[in-house]
């Protein structure tokens, strides 16, 4: 019984000494604007959704010193994203962004149960859980990307690139979102074809939903076989599934086959890096996550906080695009997807937002 | 001369449980101050999450209805000497179920509820009685069976959802269940201020007492727990034990698919595809912590469900990061659920002192027979 004492006591010193450590952690901010963020399925370094929104956060939390704190949700249910909202809500956070189309109805009634918070949503707005009321209130931002445009410049450019060969597409869920990227990219690699003159061909049998985010080994397997049917490039808008194409294709890659993934959300160029410093990303079809979460917050600072909006990111506004460097790609290619890109933006070249006359 | 007879000390259930659930925390403790934190707000901030409001409250008590209802489920296959490791699969069967039947079917309340419950229990029940069948006819282990079991039933749901429960626009869940057709009800809601609290806390409640007189009070119980302490000597005792491995199976699997019941159709009001529902497996260590008694889920779900809600505020209100609190509550899981070591501990400890007890006695004994001579 002589030992137990001791070793509590022990314990028990340990304890006061990292309290001293503790009571630092709260360092004095400038603003009370206190920012919040709920995950969406998966983690945040998932190089995609969660970690594009978080990083535009932590930009803003440097360029204007502000308190940032993400939460991770149990599960993928209305609850358990209220329930998070909720934490964040007692703990004083006034400013929550929460990313994906998941959030949906989680946000219809937050809104109401909290009016003094503002909330941003991306990739989706409020609604009820059976779609019959669409209802935004003044605290909440809604956001959403034009993936059609963003799928067709990364399809254009992968087509200039590659001249002459076979595309596939490899989709998560079969969303909205997904979709668009993929009615753009089959787009974008036809205006190559007819106005360029490339020979790119593209087949339904190359292009499925796998039906998750998060598969990874499905997505290898899907990839090899499509490899394996003579697929050159394939287009990867799928999350977790999208890094088992990307492994698939290193591999391949590495056994000297000449094959290449098209990154999607944000720029995937390191996730294909090889060891021979080489990448497998020919280019991404990107969403300006960071720059959405960051401007929210600017706004909010600014006083001119959207709220009651459902906003579009497209070409226009410069919220979307490829990356600003594509080692992968030449310097005429993307000088021509530059100009492409100037096009989209004046209105010259539309993008259908709708799959007529395209695969799925 | 009197002779004091000294009862050999055995440790109790609630003792163990308690110096697990202490050394869990301890442990957690540690792991936050090595990461810097401050553990006493950690826990500060841990339990006022769970605990903090009436809307608190009943978020607790929703998430302990499901574990409580999985770990009674674990329970009692504990009981008969089974491990059931396919309370996922069975709770997403009973959800299943239960979702169809809050599409399809329209009574009145009291008529609907009682058909909703009992969908919910046959399709457990289902998925429970063929590991169960398996292993009474053909020996194959349970464990086998019932994981396997969970792969079937995971992938049928990835089937079935999008085929015949869609949502307006999404394939990957059922369309949500209005709250009419659901397990919550508008007086508990208003009651715990907006919170998931639902009917199911009250069916959870009621599967405890009632597996605790199956289990007390009648024939079945008994030979149930005789196959489970000696299979051989309960047959020789003339126990009919496939029969009992069966019977405990579909029960298990029953109250499994009441648990889908609480998390699909009280809970979360829809289906997703893609996911084996985690409180199936967290269920075994609330048996286990519970040691496997009716009454003790019932108070180690509480305390799962406690942590459970209560992390996100820890998370929120101090920098212990969301991954970092997943591995708090998995350590104090894991001292849980290895509360086995601290029943040893506690035996030996009381043996020990009873042993010192003995020999002072036997000491004085032999003093007060000297000064006799």
């Amino acid at each position: 019984m002589k030992k137990l004492t001791v070793a509590l006591c022990i314990f028990l010193l340990l304890g006061t000494v990292v309290f001293a450590q503790g009571s630092a952690e709260g360092a004095a901010k400038k603003s009370n604007l206190r920012v919040g963020m709920v995950t969406d399925a998966g983690t945040i370094d998932d190089k995609s959704f969660n970690q594009g929104t978080w990083e535009g956060i932590l930009r803003a939390s440097k360029d204007y010193a502000l308190d940032v704190k993400y939460l991770k949700p149990a599960g993928t249910t209305e609850a358990d994203y209220l329930k998070e909202i909720g934490n964040l809500v007692d703990a004083g956070y006034n400013f929550i962004i929460c990313p994906g189309f998941k959030f949906e109805t989680a946000i219809f009634e937050a809104q109401d149960k909290y009016p003094k918070v503002k909330f941003v949503i991306l990739d989706g707005e409020p609604h009820s859980a059976d779609y019959s009321v669409f209802r935004i209130e003044p605290n909440v931002a809604a956001v959403y990307w034009a993936e059609n445009e963003s799928g067709f410049l990364a399809g254009f450019a992968a087509a200039l690139q590659v001249k002459e060969g076979d595309f596939g597409f490899v989709g998560g869920m079969e969303i909205p979102a997904v979709q668009k990227f993929n009615w753009g990219f089959q787009q974008g690699v036809k205006y190559a074809n007819e106005k360029f003159g490339t020979k790119i061909v593209m087949k339904q049998e190359n292009n499925l939903y796998q039906g998750t985010f998060d598969n990874v080994s499905a997505g290898q397997q899907i990839a090899a076989s499509m490899y394996d049917r003579g697929v050159d490039v394939i287009f990867a808008a799928a999350g977790g599934v999208g890094v088992g194409v990307i492994n698939e294709a290193k591999n391949r890659a590495a056994a000297g086959k000449n094959v290449w993934v098209i990154g999607v959300d944000v720029d995937q160029y390191p996730e294909g890096l090889m060891p021979n410093g080489k990448s497998i990303i020919l280019t991404s079809a990107m969403k300006y996550l960071d720059r959405a979460s960051y401007d929210m917050i600017e706004a909010e600072l600014n006083g001119t906080f959207p709220g009651g909006q459902v906003l579009r990111f497209t070409a226009e506004n410069d919220g979307l695009g490829i990356p600003a460097t594509n080692p992968n790609l030449a310097k005429s290619v993307t000088d021509e997807v530059a100009k492409v890109f100037a096009q989209m933006k004046s209105g010259a070249i539309k993008v259908a937002a709708v799959g007529d006359g395209l695969f799925k | 001369m009197k002779h004091v007879k000294i009862r050999e000390k055995q440790s109790n259930a609630f003792l163990v449980a308690v110096s697990a659930v202490v050394l869990g925390l301890v442990a957690g403790a540690i792991l936050m101050a090595s990461i810097g934190s401050n553990p006493f707000t950690g826990f500060w901030f841990l339990f006022r999450g769970g605990l903090m409001n009436i809307e608190r409250v009943g978020n607790t008590m929703a998430t302990a209805t499901t574990l409580m209802l999985v770990g009674l489920s674990v329970a009692f296959a504990f009981k008969t000497g089974l491990f059931n490791i396919g309370a996922s699969g069975q709770m997403l069967i009973g959800g299943l179920c239960a979702t169809l039947v809050a599409h399809y079917v329209f009574l009145p309340r009291p008529l609907y509820l009682i058909v909703l419950i009992l969908a919910a229990l046959l399709g457990g029940a289902l998925w429970g009685v063929i590991p169960g069948f398996l292993k009474a006819k053909f020996n194959v282990h349970e464990v086998v069976a019932t994981i396997m079991m969970n792969w079937i039933a995971y992938w049928s749901i990835y089937y079935f959802i999008p085929a015949y429960l869609k949502g307006p626009s999404l394939e990957t869940e059922s369309a949500s269940i209005a709250v009419t057709q659901s397990l919550r009800t508008p007086w508990l809601t208003k009651l715990f201020n907006g919170s998931y609290m639902n009917l199911g806390f009250f069916i959870a409640i009621i599967s405890v007492i009632v597996i605790k007189l199956i289990l007390d009070k009648t024939t079945l119980g008994f030979s149930l727990k005789a196959v489970g302490s000696n299979r051989h000597c309960a047959e020789y005792a003339g126990i009919k034990v496939n029969r009992n491995v069966v019977i405990s199976m579909m029960i298990a699997g029953g109250l499994a698919g009441l648990a889908g019941l609480s998390f699909y159709t009280g809970y979360s009001r829809n289906m997703q595809i893609g996911v084996m529902p985690a409180q199936g497996f967290d269920g075994i260590a609330v048996a286990l912590l519970g040691a496997s008694s009716p009454l003790g889920v019932l108070f180690s779900s509480l305390f799962f469900g406690i942590l459970q809600s209560g992390k996100g505020f820890m998370n929120a209100m101090t920098s212990v990061p969301p991954e970092i609190a997943d591995t708090i509550i998995a350590v104090i899981i894991y001292f849980t659920a290895t509360s086995v070591l601290f029943k040893r501990f506690w035996d030996a400890v009381l043996k020990r002192q009873g042993d010192k007890a003995k020999k002072k006695e036997e000491s004085a004994q032999a003093e007060v027979k000297k000064e006799g001579e």
